[in-house]
């Protein structure tokens, strides 16, 4: 209880104080995200080794009480949210001074880890709709803090965000009129088929994709996620879309009749086809460098709804194996790439693809962490993105769907296209730079880092691969 | 019996006209506050749901009394902080 307690607590708290004394954000919200890394780790290893926990908030009765659960996944999730925060946390001190960074940054950041960190541990449709809004709020804040400009997208996102959560509640509202409870694990397996079901179930699913923009209902995140500072990108990209996915998956295998699976598996697989095929295409035409990134996450997106689809149609432990895998090679491929293509920006002066020509040259060390983290994005072996790609074709294969062999090769030569887009204007002749040209180095190792480590996810597969199959 | 359905009408209609009016659009406070003309729908279902143990003479459901309070004050903190930036954005916009 302890440590999940403490890993909201501090930096909700520390976000709070950060407003209170504003001359102590910075060192506040390092030493908050310094704490949570390994009280997160302790906690992973607390419940391998004993198991999952859960806890009534409060001691209040299961039908009044907010519940909290830990399984394997949670304990992984909030691990890899402290460990992306702390990165991007390193990043933000090390450019805040160059890119000017408002310092409106750090209690905001401490307060969206909050409420993800919240989101991972609760079992409760209604806490999950406030964290939810929590989370939306946060981030469109985050997204205002690179100036005027980002304004309109900023504006767009918050009012796409208001209105899923709207639908989230009026589903959470429908599914209590019936049964009179919230409880995820109360709720289990209680909901008979029945058409007031169905639409509850439909109108969460309908706030909860247009919350991770599941195509077609991404049309706010690629202005939104574009137009924020490089360190928020990450953020968003990386974890903020990942939270609406998990109440998803949770909501349809927990929740939901097993007779609506089959419809809503060919709602998921349709989402995802076109994520894959628009996702990928919108990415290889954009002409700015941070757009290609955002759409990237569209694409990327995809997959995890294809996963999502096949868990809910076969129910075999590749396809639950490969969404989280997914999810955790695109949170750390994606900090890279963004953290990267900010830097290149950033230093280059511009936020046309095409002035990337020749940074291979200029910015070696960024241009090295955005090839490497396409790497997994693609899907190379032997990276986090291979081995989530291999789950899922060994799925498919098992279930015979030879159909979606073909979208995953589709889709996986317009990814290499889009990142072999960038990397071969990289690696023409660059223009001469000025006397003064001196990229910093430190942010562009911080963005190598994440890079790194989604290929060392390879190293980790089998314990992942047990780790995440172990929820079924 | 009859005020129940006609509450239940009355909140269904207002989440209808909010829905139409965020569709319609385009002025972006019109949409916020169509916004809220859907969340006073949703908030008028669930009072209206609690209501129901009061028909068979128990008291009133507390739990969606609680959840309404918890959603207005998120409704009001987010219109308030969606009126703030589309205030920038218009003074920035002369």
């Amino acid at each position: 209880m302890f440590p999940a307690l403490l890993l909201v607590t501090l930096p909700l708290s520390a976000a709070l104080l950060m407003l209170l004394w504003p001359r102590f954000a910075r060192s506040l919200h390092v030493t908050v995200a310094l704490l949570s890394v390994p009280l997160a780790g302790y906690f992973l290893q607390q419940i391998l080794l004993h198991g999952e926990q859960q806890w009534l908030l409060g001691g209040w009765s299961p039908l009044l009480a907010i519940r909290w659960q830990a399984d394997s996944l949670s304990a992984l999730l909030l691990l890899l949210s402290a460990l992306l925060h702390l990165l991007v946390s390193g990043y933000a001190l090390a450019v805040q001074a160059r890119d000017r960074l408002p310092a409106a940054f750090w209690p905001l950041s401490s307060l969206l880890l909050a409420s993800l960190q919240a989101l991972w541990l609760a079992r409760d449709l209604f806490n999950w709709y406030v964290c939810l809004e929590l989370l939306g709020m946060v981030a469109v804040a985050l997204v205002t803090l690179s100036g005027d400009k980002a304004l309109k997208p900023a504006l767009n996102y918050l009012l796409f965000s208001l209105f899923a959560s709207l639908c989230y509640l009026l589903g959470v509202a429908l599914l209590y009129a019936g049964y009179g409870a919230l409880d995820l694990p109360l709720l289990a397996g209680q909901l008979e088929a029945n058409r007031l079901n169905a639409m509850a179930l439909l109108l969460i699913t309908l706030g909860l994709m247009l919350k991770a923009a599941c195509w077609p209902l991404h049309i706010w995140l690629p202005a939104a996620h574009a137009a924020a500072p490089a360190a928020v990108s990450a953020l968003l990209s990386a974890l903020v879309v990942k939270g609406p996915l998990f109440i998803l998956y949770l909501v349809w295998t927990e929740l939901a009749p097993q007779a609506f699976w089959l419809p809503a598996s060919y709602l998921f697989a349709l989402a995802a086809l076109g994520a894959l095929l628009f996702g990928g295409i919108a990415a290889l035409r954009t002409p700015y460098g941070k757009s290609l990134v955002a759409y990237s996450t569209v694409a990327q997106l995809g997959y995890a709804t294809l996963a999502l689809a096949f868990v809910l149609r076969f129910n075999l432990p590749e396809f639950v194996a490969a969404l989280w895998l997914f999810v955790l090679a695109h949170a750390l491929a994606k900090a890279a790439s963004f953290l990267a293509m900010g830097e290149l920006q950033q230093t280059l002066g511009s936020k046309q693809v095409s002035a990337l020509k020749g940074a291979s040259q200029t910015m070696p060390l960024a241009m090295f962490a955005f090839a490497v983290a396409g790497g997994s994005l693609i899907g190379l072996p032997p990276s986090g993105g291979f081995l989530a790609k291999w789950a899922l074709l060994l799925g498919l294969w098992q279930s015979q769907q030879y159909f979606w062999l073909l979208v995953l090769a589709v889709a996986t030569l317009l990814a290499a296209a889009y990142v072999f887009r960038v990397v071969v204007l990289a690696f023409d002749r660059a223009e001469p730079t000025a006397p003064d040209f001196a990229p910093q180095r430190l942010p562009q190792y911080l963005a190598l880092l994440p890079a790194l480590a989604v290929w060392a996810m390879a190293l980790f597969s089998m314990p992942l691969l047990t780790l995440l199959k172990q929820e079924l | 019996m009859l005020s129940f359905y006609l509450y239940l009408g009355t909140a269904v209609l207002l989440v209808g006209i909010g829905g139409l009016g965020l569709w319609r659009g385009p002025e972006l406070l019109r949409r916020i506050l169509a916004l809220n003309v859907i969340g006073a729908g949703i908030f008028m279902l669930m009072v209206t749901l609690a209501y129901r143990p009061v028909m068979q003479g128990e008291p009133a459901d507390s739990v969606l009394h609680a959840l309404v309070l918890t959603g207005l004050v998120v409704a009001v903190s987010a219109t308030a902080f969606a009126l703030a930036l589309l205030g920038r954005l218009l003074t920035r916009a002369d």
